[in-house]
C-alpha cells in the first residue's frame, strides 16, 4: 500500500485542521496508508475533530517523526506551510524524504505567501498549492482537489 | 551516553540565544556574521543527536578557541532562533566531516 506524510505546521491558522482531514479523506480514498505529523497541540485539534479517527488512522509526533525518518519510508509528502517554520520544515522533510512532495500554502499577507512560495521553489521541485487564505478553508480546497487529480500515481 | 542539543538545551543554561522568532535566512545571516568559521550542512543533517531543520544550505558557525558551533533552531510554532553553546573537540569533527559544498548545485 501507497503510505503518505500530511505534514503539519503550528495550528494557530483555523484552515489547517479542516484542511488535514479533508486531505486525509482525499489521499485515503486514493490509496494511501496516511500518516499526520504534527506538533502536540496540531494533534489534540485532530483529535477533538476526528475523536473515531475515522480519517485519521495514524498520528505521530513530528519531533520523534523527523528523527526517524529515512529516505522513501514514504511515497508521497503533503505539507502545510503558512509560517516561516513551516517552510523549514517542509524543506528538511522533502529533502530526507526525497520523494513526490506537494506543499499547501496559505496566508491572509500576500506579499508573505509569495516569500513562502519563492522560498520553497528555490529549495524544492515539490508542487505548490498556494491560496490567500487563514480562516476560510475553501480556497484552498479548491485548488489542493485540482492539483491532487493531477498528481497522479 | 551521546550529545543531544534537545535535552541539553532544556537541561543547562549553558548556551547563548544570539537571535529569535526570525525567519531562516535571518538566522543564516546572523550565524555567517558572528562565526570566525562557517561550513554547510545538508537539512536534515544529524548535528549534535537532533535533525537540523532549514533550507540548504544550513549553515553552522565554528568558533575552535572557545569550542562553540553556533547553529539555527526550529519549532513549528516559535519560528527559528540562533543559539551559541559549547561542544566536545569530537562534535566539532564530526560536524565538519559532513559538511557540503554550498555552491554546489
Amino acid at each position: 500500500m501507497k503510505k503518505a506524510l500530511i505534514l503539519l505546521g503550528c495550528p494557530e491558522a483555523p484552515a489547517q485542521t479542516p484542511m488535514a482531514v479533508y486531505a486525509a479523506y482525499k489521499l485515503s480514498g486514493m490509496g494511501y496508508e496516511v500518516t499526520v505529523a504534527s506538533t502536540p497541540s496540531a494533534m489534540k485539534l485532530l483529535e477533538v475533530t476526528d475523536p473515531q479517527e475515522y480519517y485519521v488512522k495514524n498520528k505521530i509526533d513530528i519531533e520523534s517523526c523527523i528523527n526517524n525518518l529515512e529516505a522513501r519510508d514514504f511515497d508521497l509528502l503533503l505539507g502545510f506551510v503558512h509560517k516561516d517554520a513551516a517552510v523549514s520544515y517542509f524543506v528538511t522533510f522533502y529533502h530526507i524524504l526525497n520523494t513526490k512532495s506537494m506543499a499547501v500554502v496559505f496566508e491572509r499577507d500576500s506579499e508573505l505567501l509569495e516569500k513562502f512560495i519563492e522560498d520553497l521553489e528555490e529549495s524544492t521541485d515539490a508542487t505548490i498549492v498556494s491560496a490567500r487564505a487563514y480562516h476560510n478553508p475553501t480556497p484552498l480546497r479548491v485548488k489542493f482537489d485540482r492539483a491532487i487529480e493531477q498528481l497522479g500515481d | 551516553m551521546s550529545f543531544c542539543l534537545d535535552t541539553y538545551l532544556q537541561e543547562s543554561e549553558n548556551y547563548e540565544i544570539l537571535i529569535s522568532k526570525v525567519g531562516f535566512k535571518e538566522s543564516k545571516k546572523v550565524i555567517e556574521d558572528h562565526s570566525p568559521e562557517v561550513v554547510y550542512v545538508d537539512a536534515g543533517a544529524k548535528i549534535l543527536g537532533v535533525r537540523i531543520i532549514g533550507i540548504p544550505p544550513v549553515p553552522i558557525g565554528i568558533n575552535d578557541d572557545k569550542d562553540t558551533v553556533t547553529l539555527s533552531y526550529t519549532k513549528p510554532c516559535y519560528g527559528t532562533a540562533v543559539i551559541e553553546l559549547p561542544v566536545k573537540k569530537e562534535d566539532i569533527e564530526n560536524i565538519r566531516s559532513i559538511t557540503i559544498n554550498p555552491f554546489k548545485k
